[in-house]
């Protein structure tokens, strides 16, 4: 390797642990990286803009902001809010029944929007709730910050880790539906079962504050069944568009950035609702992300890793799909899980290839490492967005979530739902 | 006009002073800011009044809005009820409202230097200290606006009155009784 290769090396390993160890803003440590590598000479403005092997991947940022703005519209209608009260109240107040009914809507919200603004909407309403029946809000919230992370899992857009995969892949939104959403599935009734064993036995029933969730009204919630339904329809259409890009061979960011588009022209919103979701910072690291990454791509040392990893694993493709499982979820616990896989994407790439054709054993890599990414976000407080997300709201409403009182029960839940990834990897791809 | 001689009693409130009673004393006397006045009842610092507001709405409806139309309106006032079980040192502590540092001017300050300590950071309210820094009484902006009516000719009887008179004597004996009478 060339002495720039090194100090692109340098560089990346840098920015990467003060981004774990979250002491400064991530974006302007990612961007700072970035244009260090264009400093040293390891990358140029060809290589950054016009490449997405080697340079930002713009199908991945518009993606993100096309479901920013979708979502941004989506939340003004306040069918969120509607969903969890009404979901409350046809449990009659019965806590677990309201837990399971609460982690359903947020695991099947999240798999549609991203898991961050899933729990936004979803943990005010819960508290709300709680605060109805005078239970103890820490259940309820740790169970959806990990169903979030769960039901993420199963789509292309649930996840910005399954966003990068399917990209650099080559990977449809069916696809996704077709591997991961089965083991999903499974994955939330083990959940639910987890949530009683954790949570739910302990969880009592009082009728007369059951009264207090009937005397609810949710339909006041939605401020505009109008733009309700108009948003319903649009959305519907996006993701029939996600589906269908076998046969209109779309891009799904462009898919989501005309769903945007039209959403904005629909509901006369302002730009400063439509943008309002719009995670500026989190576009930006991505950006800087991909620069970074893609200079390593781009200097040879991805390419130079994964001719070690393959003279080493040989053709075990069994082994190194459990491996990248587990090790992905090792490491998602500790990390942040989108610097993670926008790491190792390339380097799978470097391994295995594009998905599309390959054989079962070698495509198994890919959806190891999207599982163990996911999944393994569970583990700690600071695992994933949603649970640093979640904690923060509840310590702001008084009831603080402490990281080992998460972590308690992040890892329990982590290692059994990875612990049921195991067999299914090995079941169906080899 | 000097400082001095626009300095006027207010009714002011302590940490101990309940929400709900920091909503009466601001209902009662029409007050745009809640002075909090330590032990000693001096005043140490103002709450804009509209933050009390904020104290009846849960942290939850603050952080998702729309959740406000699904109370109805028996539940509503018990979120009200609530006020009378938080003080406002819980709310200061928690960072729900937020409490200013009170500017002071000097008794001899003209009419002109007391407006522009006001102006400056929006202040409704301020105080009057000697050069000790004893404290000497209180600043309202309408009765500094009184005084600059006066001065621009827009003289009568209401503004002469709201000259003449402190806020603090709309209040019947015994009014402030734990809530910090200063007199």
């Amino acid at each position: 390797m060339t002495l720039t290769a090194w100090l692109a090396i340098g560089v990346f390993a840098a920015a990467y642990v003060v981004i774990a160890s979250e002491k400064l803003n991530r974006a302007a440590v990612a961007l700072t990286g970035a244009a260090l590598m264009v400093v040293i000479g390891a990358t140029r403005g060809h290589e950054i803009y016009f490449s997405a092997e080697t340079g930002i991947d713009w199908n991945v940022i518009f993606l993100l902001f096309g479901m920013m703005v979708l979502v941004g519209i989506l939340r003004q209608t306040g069918v969120f809010e509607f969903l969890a009260i009404w979901s409350a109240q046809r449990a009659r107040g019965r806590p677990f029944r309201m837990m399971v009914l609460l982690v359903l809507i947020t695991a099947v919200a999240s798999a549609l929007l991203d898991n961050v603004t899933t729990v936004l909407l979803v943990a005010p309403v819960t508290l709300l709730l709680c605060d109805r029946m005078a239970l103890a809000p820490m259940p309820f919230l740790l169970a959806e910050a990990m169903a979030s992370n769960i039901g993420g899992t199963a789509t292309l857009i649930g996840d910005p880790p399954n966003i990068i995969i399917a990209s650099r892949a080559g990977l449809s939104f069916n696809d996704f539906l077709i591997h991961l959403a089965p083991i999903v599935l499974a994955l939330l009734v083990v959940f639910i079962g987890l949530c009683w064993l954790l949570w739910g036995r302990r969880l009592t029933y009082d009728p007369g504050k059951a009264d207090q969730i009937m005397a609810l009204t949710p339909r006041e919630t939605i401020t505009d069944a109008r733009l309700l339904w108009r948003m319903l329809v649009i959305l519907a259409v996006v993701l029939i568009g996600f589906a269908t890009h076998a046969l209109t061979h779309l891009e799904p960011s462009l898919i989501a950035l005309l769903g945007a588009g039209v959403a904005v022209l629909i509901s006369r919103q302002s730009s400063e609702t439509y943008l309002a979701e719009v995670e500026w910072e989190t576009l930006l690291f991505f950006a800087g992300l991909f620069i970074m990454v893609g200079t390593l791509v781009h200097q040879g040392v991805i390419t130079e890793l994964a001719h070690s990893i393959t003279a080493a694993m040989g053709d075990n493709y069994a082994l190194a799909a459990q491996g990248i499982l587990v090790g992905s979820a090792g490491l998602s616990a500790i990390v942040d899980n989108i610097p993670y896989v926008a790491t190792m994407a390339p380097l799978v790439h470097d391994l295995v290839g594009p998905a599309q054709g390959l054989p079962p054993q070698q495509q198994s890599l890919w959806w190891a490492l999207a599982l163990g990414a996911d999944l393994g976000g569970n583990a700690t407080a600071i695992g994933a967005s949603a649970n640093v997300v979640i904690t923060g709201i509840a310590k702001r409403n008084g009831h603080p979530i402490s990281f080992w009182e998460f972590t308690r029960y992040g890892l329990i839940v982590a290692a059994v739902t990875i612990a049921c990834c195991v067999p299914y990897v090995a079941l169906r791809y080899f | 006009m000097h400082a001095e001689q626009l300095a006027e009693q207010i009714p002011m409130v302590r940490r101990q002073t309940t929400a709900a009673e920091a909503a009466k004393v601001v209902a009662e006397f029409r007050l745009s800011g809640l002075v909090v006045a330590d032990d000693a009842g001096e005043p140490i610092a103002v709450i804009p009044g509209s933050q009390l507001l904020s104290a009846v709405l849960p942290q939850y409806v603050r952080d998702d809005r729309k959740l406000v139309h699904a109370f109805d309106e028996a539940s509503a006032d018990e979120l009200c009820h609530k006020l009378n079980t938080v003080t406002l040192g819980d709310l200061l502590d928690a960072k729900r409202i937020t409490a200013r540092k009170l500017p002071s001017v000097l008794p001899e300050d003209t009419l002109l230097e007391i407006a522009s300590v006001m102006d400056e950071g929006n202040r409704p309210v301020i105080v009057v200290r000697d050069r000790s820094g004893a404290y000497r009484g209180v600043l309202t902006v309408s009765r500094v606006l009184a005084a600059i009516a006066t001065a621009a000719g827009q003289d009568s009887d209401l503004v002469r009155h709201r000259l003449e008179r402190d806020l603090i004597e709309r209040a019947e004996p015994g009014y402030f009784g734990d809530s910090g009478s200063e007199e």
